[in-house]
C-alpha cells in the first residue's frame, strides 16, 4: 500500500518511513503542512499518517482538505497532544484512528494494516502466514484449516504478531496493544509469557510450526526465518 | 476575639478607669463650687447685716445668724470662714455647716457675729455622684457599643464579603475573584494589594503550569525516537549479551519516562479543567468493561472476583470516569496476591472495592502522594492514586482508604 507520513520531526519521520518500507509499503514523507497538502492533492495514497502540530499549520486542516476534496484515504492521527478534545475533534472531522506519541511503531503498523483492510476489503480479508490463517472480522484463526480455540487476548496477541511478522515486539508494546496504555502491570508480562506458551502449544497440537521466538528477555519475534 | 469585642473591651476598660476619676473630680469640683457659693451667700448676708445695722442701728433679722456676742473694744480677730459639724438631735446626725465670723460695730459696741449655712451632706453627694456618673457612663458605653457594632456591620461589610470571596479562591479557576469596593481607604488599599498579589500568584502558577506542560509534551517525540532506535538496536544480531542488556535497560527506562510524563500531563490536564464534559456516565457498564478487559489477567493471577453492581449513573466526564475506575480496579489486581480476592460493590452513593494484598504500613495521606508506592518492589509509578484524587476533587467525590491486615478497601463516595 501507499502511505504518506506527515510529521515535522525528521528523525521520527525517517523511523516511521524505514519501518513501513521494511513492511513492503511505498512510503512517502512530508515534513510540513505545505508539502503535505501539495502531495495529497497530486498523488493518491491509501493511508495518511498525520501529525497535528506542524510548523506551518495544523494536521487537522490537512484532514479537512482531504475530506473536502473527497480523497479516499484512511487517516491516522499521531499527536503528542493527548488532549481529549483533539482526539474527538480529529475523529469527528474524519480521521479513522488516533495514536498518542510516543507510540510503538509496531502498534502504528498494526493500526495501518487494520485500517487498510477495513477500507479496501471491508474487513473481509484473511491474513495468511504459512499454515496460519486469520479472519480478523470474525476473530477466528485456522492452522492447517483446523480452527484454533483462543481466548480474546490470545487472539489479539497472534493477530498483532502476524501483523508485525519478522519484527521484534517488545513486551511493553505487546502489553500496551492488549490493554491500552493506562494499564502498566508487572503481571501483564508474566501473563504474556504464559499465554504465548499456551499459544505455541495449541498451534503445535494442530500441526503448526513454532514461529514465536523469544528475543533475549526483551520481547518476541514472530518469524519463519531461522 | 473579633474586632468589635476587642474594641469594646478596651472602651470598657477605659471607662472603668475613668469612673473613679470622674467621681473624684466631680466630688471636689462640686464641693469647691458649693463652698464658693455658700461663702458668697454668707458674705452677702454679712454685708447686708452690716448695712442694716448702720442704717437702723439694730440687727436685722437673718436666717443665718447663729450667734452674736459682744466683744471688747480691742478685739481684733479677723473675719474668717470655717467648717463645723453640729449634732442635730432631731435627726440624730452630725450636720456640716459653713461658718463665717465677722465683727461689726453697733454704736459703740463691737459685736462678733457668726453666720452658719448648712452644707451638703458629703456622703449623700458621693452617693448621688456615683449613681449619676454610673448612669452617664453606662449610657456612654451602651452608645459606643451600639455605634461600634453598627460601624462594624456597615463599614466592614465589603471586608467580610471579600474575605469569603477570598476563602473560595482557587488558583486553577479561570475567572478572577471579584472584590467588592469599599469607601474606606484602608480597605481600598488592602483590595489593591490583594488583587495585585493574586495576579502575581496566578501569573507564576500559569508559568509553572505551562512549563510543566511543555516539558512533558516536548519529551514525547524524543522518547519515541529513543524507543524506536533501541528496538532497532535490539533487533540487530551483532550485540553481545552485555550490550544487549544495556540496550534493554535504556529501552525500559525510556518507557518508564514516557509513562511518567504521560501521567503528569494527564494530571495537569485535569488541573486545567480540560475535561469539562458532563456526560451521564453509566458506572456499572464502565466497571463491566474494565473487568472484561482484565478478565484474563485476573484469571491468570487466580484471583476470585465478586461483583455486585447496581445500575448507577453519575454526571461526570466519561473519560475521567474510565481513568478513575481503571486505576482503582487495576490497583486491586496489581497489588493482589496469587489466589486472593477482589470484592466490588456499587450502590447509588458509593463504590467500594476490597482486595487482598500485602500488608503495608503506609498511612492514607502518604498513599495519595505522587510517586508514592505502597510496595517498594512494584513496577508501578505511584501516580494512579494522585490522579484519582484529582478527579475526585473536580466532582466532589470522596475517596477513602482503609486497611485491615492484608485487606485493602477503597471507598468512593459520589
Amino acid at each position: 500500500m501507499k502511505i504518506l507520513v506527515i510529521e515535522d520531526n525528521a528523525e521520527l519521520l525517517h523511523d516511521i518511513k524505514d519501518f513501513l518500507e521494511e513492511e513492503g509499503n511505498i512510503c512517502e514523507i512530508a515534513p510540513n503542512y505545505h508539502s503535505a497538502t501539495m502531495k495529497v492533492g497530486i498523488f493518491p495514497y491509501d493511508i495518511l499518517v498525520v501529525d497535528i502540530t506542524l510548523p506551518d499549520g495544523s494536521g487537522l486542516d490537512i484532514i479537512k482538505v482531504v475530506k473536502k476534496e473527497n480523497i479516499d484515504a484512511g487517516i491516522i492521527i499521531i499527536s503528542a497532544k493527548n488532549a481529549v478534545g483533539d482526539r474527538i475533534h480529529g475523529l469527528e472531522i474524519g480521521a479513522d484512528d488516533y495514536l498518542t506519541k510516543p507510540f510503538y511503531l509496531a502498534e502504528l503498523n498494526a493500526r495501518i494494516k487494520a485500517l487498510y483492510r477495513r477500507k479496501v476489503y471491508n474487513g473481509r480479508r484473511e491474513i495468511v502466514f504459512n499454515e496460519i490463517n486469520i479472519k480478523p472480522e470474525r476473530h477466528e484463526v485456522f492452522v492447517n484449516d483446523y480452527p484454533l480455540t483462543l481466548t480474546k487476548k490470545e487472539f489479539d496477541i497472534i493477530h498483532f504478531f502476524v501483523a508485525n511478522k519478522n519484527r521484534l515486539l517488545t513486551k511493553e508494546a505487546i502489553a500496551e496493544h492488549l490493554w491500552g496504555d493506562d494499564i502498566e502491570m508487572a503481571d501483564s508480562y508474566k501473563f504474556i509469557y504464559t499465554h504465548l506458551a499456551n499459544l505455541r502449544k495449541k498451534i503445535a497440537e494442530l500441526g503448526g510450526k513454532d514461529y514465536i521466538k523469544s528475543i533475549y528477555s526483551v520481547g518476541y519475534k514472530f518469524t519463519d526465518h531461522e | 476575639m473579633n474586632l468589635v469585642r476587642k474594641t469594646n473591651k478596651h472602651y470598657f476598660i477605659f471607662l472603668l478607669l475613668l469612673f473613679p476619676i470622674m467621681v473624684g473630680v466631680d466630688y471636689y469640683v462640686i464641693e469647691y463650687f458649693v463652698n464658693l457659693e455658700v461663702n458668697d451667700v454668707l458674705l452677702h448676708e454679712s454685708e447686708r447685716i452690716d448695712y442694716e445695722l448702720k442704717r437702723n442701728g439694730s440687727l436685722p433679722h437673718s436666717n443665718y445668724i447663729y450667734s452674736t456676742e459682744t466683744v471688747p473694744e480691742n478685739f481684733s480677730n479677723q473675719n474668717k470662714f470655717g467648717d463645723t459639724l453640729v449634732f442635730e438631735a432631731y435627726i440624730d446626725k452630725q450636720i456640716p455647716y459653713r461658718t463665717y465670723q465677722f465683727t461689726v460695730d453697733k454704736g459703740s459696741q463691737k459685736i462678733r457675729i457668726s453666720l452658719w449655712h448648712i452644707l451638703l451632706e458629703m456622703n449623700e453627694l458621693i452617693l448621688w455622684l456615683f449613681a449619676s456618673t454610673t448612669l452617664v457612663l453606662l449610657l456612654l458605653f451602651g452608645g459606643l457599643f451600639f455605634i461600634n457594632r453598627r460601624i462594624y456591620q456597615w463599614a466592614w461589610k465589603p471586608f467580610f464579603y471579600n474575605l469569603s470571596a477570598l476563602k473560595n479562591y482557587d488558583i486553577t479557576r479561570k475567572e478572577p475573584v471579584q472584590l467588592k469596593p469599599s469607601k474606606i481607604n484602608e480597605f481600598k488599599e488592602l483590595d489593591k494589594v490583594v488583587t495585585a498579589l493574586m495576579e502575581q500568584v496566578k501569573k507564576d502558577f500559569q508559568n509553572l503550569k505551562e512549563f510543566n506542560e511543555n516539558i512533558s509534551h516536548e519529551v514525547q517525540t524524543p522518547l519515541a525516537i529513543i524507543r524506536n532506535k533501541m528496538v532497532l538496536l535490539l533487533e540487530s544480531d551483532n550485540l553481545n549479551k552485555e550490550e544487549q542488556q544495556w540496550a534493554q535497560s535504556v529501552y525500559q527506562e525510556a518507557n518508564k519516562l514516557s509513562k511518567i510524563s504521560k501521567s503528569l500531563t494527564l494530571i495537569s490536564r485535569i488541573e486545567n479543567q480540560e475535561f469539562k464534559r458532563l456526560d451521564t456516565v453509566d458506572i456499572s457498564s464502565i466497571i463491566d468493561n474494565i473487568v472484561r478487559n482484565m478478565e484474563e489477567i485476573i484469571k491468570f493471577k487466580n484471583i476470585n472476583i465478586s461483583i455486585d453492581l447496581d445500575s448507577v449513573t453519575v454526571q461526570c466526564d466519561q473519560i475521567l470516569a474510565n481513568i478513575l475506575f481503571t486505576n482503582l480496579i487495576k490497583n486491586a489486581v496489581q497489588h493482589n496476591k496469587e489466589g486472593g480476592y477482589i470484592d466490588m460493590m456499587l450502590t447509588s452513593d458509593k463504590f467500594e472495592i476490597t482486595n487482598t494484598g500485602s500488608t503495608s504500613d503506609m498511612s492514607t495521606a502518604q498513599l495519595f502522594n505522587r510517586f508514592q508506592k505502597g510496595n517498594k518492589e512494584s513496577d508501578s509509578l505511584g501516580l494512579g492514586l494522585s490522579i484519582n484524587q484529582k478527579i475526585c476533587d473536580i466532582y466532589g467525590f470522596r475517596l477513602d482508604y482503609e486497611r485491615d491486615d492484608d485487606k485493602h478497601t477503597f471507598s468512593l463516595f459520589f
